[in-house]
């Protein structure tokens, strides 16, 4: 009994990675989308947001199944429900990801000043998302520490990118509609780093038992 | 075993206690039988005596508490009984005892009564005037008696299963004793029962044959470790829920693993293709493919292993082919840039003489194509020469013979035969130095020399200058070709060796040449194994200088 257990936990942290992955090329095929809009690429985000969709109801029945057949406790019982957590968050980013492949199609970076922060934005926030899989995968909480404080930078960039907006806006920029899908672009990117943020908290807790309480949420 | 012994012989005791006592009192009741009927024959014989002395009124006085006196009739009628109402006997005649006493004088029989708790013993004698006397007496039967004893016979049974409980635990401890105190490691070494001693033999025997098969288990695995450290290609073993069986240390180096063992593949890696490879692979199907991380390119090769026809994991062979990938590309773009190559000069013959060939061209003009066509096709048989050059000194099997060559006359000749092309733009060439020898293939370094000058004259300013200088030091022959020309830029000096690589390609045309020249210079290099150093200032001149060891 324990024996098919420990294959059932096992085979979650296989599906756990995988959705990880996933999300991981969602968010590289948005950014990719984004920057030199390659149409490919927008079709294998919305594939990737596909799988993780289906992924995450695999991964809630089975983590449903092992809670009822197996009563879990101390650290699997974590580890578990830590799952339960971290799948919505994953599906949250890979749902962002496809927000932003959608809205990209109208949007040019080419001509807009706050692409430079935007790209840099992006790289963040794939390092990020990178990096809160990575401390799963490798059940590492330092990686996970570093994913929570880079969220800060993050939040500056977007900050930053906000103020060139809105400069933009007062100078009369001509492409009023694409300064604002920017600007949600922006806030995808910013939302992505929080449920990466996330994601690296579910493992911390996975892993300490402990909720990092100075974080903000 | 210890209890088993106990258990047995508590059994056996108990057992024997109480067949014992069956037995003792099968016989004691026995020989009270016999008592029993010697008494009443005894008495028997007293009363007849009375009886015939004194009639049968002797009968009457007689009150007896156990025995039963009966004086019956030769026909059988009871004449008197001590113990009942005669008229109400019935006949005695079938009686065993009376039949017995009628005809041999005297006769014994024994019944139970109804009850069975007690059985009655008959004694009949004949008596002189025909009469039958009998007397019969009653003694308990065996149960009955029993039943009596029942309080002793307890007292002695308990005493009895104390002392044989307590004798059977010491015995039974004992027997088991110095099987417990075997030891197993060498078993053939124990002094114990004698009929331990086979299957002592047997333990020691396979115990050796254990030994042995682990040992050359143990070498085995050590032998496959050591192939498999010592491999350059990785190698990995995998199980179906995709654990990490086995890898060997290339492994961890190609894919980067840190120093702690990791336990799942999937955390090694967990890009698209090798998850789709994995998938493959644990559904079945053998799988290669390539994969390119950091600019690296791995090929993996999965295979699955069955058992029972069912998957139960993985071999992951692993493979760097960064190299030959590169070379694969170079290849590729090599046969491109052939093609285009050769193809430019091909396009404008064909349309000079489609041209001609409807005879619309006036005959001034004929010339003139004929001239480019001339050109053209000039070009293309250089190119194709430069070409296949190269390709003889890619092909390593071409072997050429090696002799001493002066590099100083060499490239005395090699000046000589440039000279026309240095007129033309004015260059002056300069040879210096003096006689050094090396050892090579003269074609090949004439060709390398020449490519050399044809390019620091090609590339020059008019009225330049380029200077062959031949030195030698430290056993080193040094070869430096130095122009006044336009120079490399500094990022794209890397790259000049490479076939079909042009520093200006908008100029390359008018300038002429095949873009082969310094690959041919840099494989005649490699092929006497000498060292190229460029250095070179825009708009100052370049310097090419091959080192010969």
């Amino acid at each position: 009994m324990r024996n098919r257990f420990d294959e059932q936990l096992l085979q979650l942290n296989n599906e756990l990675i995988k959705m990880g992955a996933l999300c991981e090329e969602a968010i590289a095929y948005a950014v990719k989308y984004l920057i030199d809009h390659d149409a490919d690429m927008k079709e294998n985000s919305i594939d990737a947001e596909r799988q993780i969709d289906r992924k995450e109801r695999d991964i809630e029945s089975l983590c449903m199944k092992l809670l009822m057949h197996q009563q879990p406790v101390a650290t699997d019982f974590r580890m578990i429900t830590s799952a339960l957590k971290m799948i919505s968050d994953m599906e949250r980013i890979g749902d962002q990801a496809e927000d932003i492949a959608e809205i990209a199609e109208y949007v040019h970076l080419s001509d807009l000043s706050a692409r430079v922060h935007i790209t840099d934005m992006a790289e963040a926030v794939v390092y990020m998302v990178n990096n809160c899989i990575d401390s799963f995968v490798k059940k590492d909480t330092e990686i996970a520490y570093s994913v929570i404080v880079m969220d800060d930078t993050v939040d500056e960039i977007f900050m930053k990118v906000k103020k060139e907006l809105i400069e933009a806006v007062q100078n009369g920029h001509d492409d009023a509609e694409s300064l604002v899908d920017m600007l949600m672009i922006a806030k995808y990117f910013e939302r992505i780093g929080d449920h990466a943020e996330n994601i690296a908290e579910w493992v911390i807790y996975a892993m300490t038992g402990q909720h990092d309480m100075n974080a903000s949420y | 075993m210890h209890k088993k012994i106990f258990r047995s012989s508590m059994l056996v005791t108990l057992l024997v206690l109480l067949s014992s006592i069956v037995l003792i009192m099968e016989v004691l009741y026995e020989y009270f039988e016999k008592q029993l009927i010697s008494e009443i024959k005894k008495e028997a014989v007293y009363i007849s005596t009375a009886i015939e002395n004194e009639g049968i009124d002797y009968l009457n006085d007689i009150e007896g508490e156990n025995e039963r006196i009966t004086l019956i009739s030769p026909d059988g009628t009871v004449i008197a009984d001590t113990a009942a109402d005669v008229d109400a006997l019935e006949n005695h005649i079938d009686r065993e005892e009376v039949k017995e006493a009628i005809q041999n004088g005297s006769g014994t029989s024994s019944r139970y009564s109804d009850t069975l708790t007690e059985k009655i013993v008959y004694y009949a004698i004949k008596l002189e005037n025909g009469n039958i006397l009998r007397v019969s007496a009653r003694h308990y039967s065996v149960v009955v008696i029993l039943l009596g004893l029942l309080q002793p016979i307890l007292v002695v049974i308990i005493i009895a299963f104390v002392l044989s409980f307590v004798l059977c635990q010491r015995v039974s401890k004992k027997l088991v004793a110095p099987i417990n105190i075997l030891d197993l490691e060498c078993p053939e070494n124990n002094q114990t029962y004698e009929e331990l001693t086979p299957l002592l033999k047997k333990i020691a025997y396979q115990h050796r044959t254990i030994e042995e098969q682990l040992k050359n288990a143990l070498q085995k695995q050590e032998e496959f470790c050591l192939i498999t450290e010592n491999m350059n290609e990785g190698f990995l073993v995998i199980d179906n829920e995709m654990r990490i069986l086995t890898h060997n240390e290339a492994a961890m180096k190609l894919l980067d693993m840190s120093d702690k063992e990791p336990e799942n593949i999937l955390s090694v890696n967990r890009s698209k293709a090798f998850r789709k490879m994995l998938e493959n692979v644990l559904s079945g199907v053998r799988d290669e493919s390539e994969i390119e991380s950091d600019g690296i390119y791995y090929r993996f090769i999965a295979n699955p292993v069955f058992e029972e026809k069912q998957v139960i994991g993985a071999v992951i062979v692993i493979l760097d082919v960064t190299e030959s990938m590169n070379r694969e590309k170079l290849r590729r773009e090599f046969t491109s840039n052939v093609s285009h190559e050769l193809k430019t000069p091909l396009t404008s013959i064909s349309g000079f003489a489609e041209i001609m060939k409807n005879g619309d061209a006036p005959n001034e003009m004929v010339i003139d194509f004929s001239n480019s066509i001339y050109d053209e096709a000039q070009r293309l048989i250089s190119l194709v020469s430069d070409i296949m050059k190269i390709s003889e000194l890619d092909e390593k099997s071409v072997v050429y013979e090696k002799e001493t060559v002066d590099l100083f006359t060499l490239s005395l000749e090699v000046s000589e035969r440039l000279r026309s092309e240095a007129d033309k733009k004015n260059v002056k060439i300069n040879v210096i130095g003096d006689t050094v020898e090396v050892i090579g293939v003269r074609k090949i370094l004439d060709e390398m020399v020449y490519n050399l000058c044809d390019n620091a004259i090609k590339y020059n300013k008019d009225n330049g200058i380029v200077d062959i200088i031949i030195s030698s030091a430290d056993n080193k022959v040094k070869l430096m070709v130095r122009d006044t020309g336009i120079g490399i830029p500094i990022s794209q000096q890397s790259r000049v060796f490479e076939r079909f690589y042009r520093v200006d390609k908008a100029r390359s045309k008018a300038i002429g040449g095949t873009g082969l020249g310094l690959a041919i210079v840099k494989h005649a290099a490699m092929y006497h194994d000498a060292e190229i150093e460029v250095e070179s200032k825009e708009n100052a001149g370049t310097s090419v200088t091959v080192i010969f060891k």
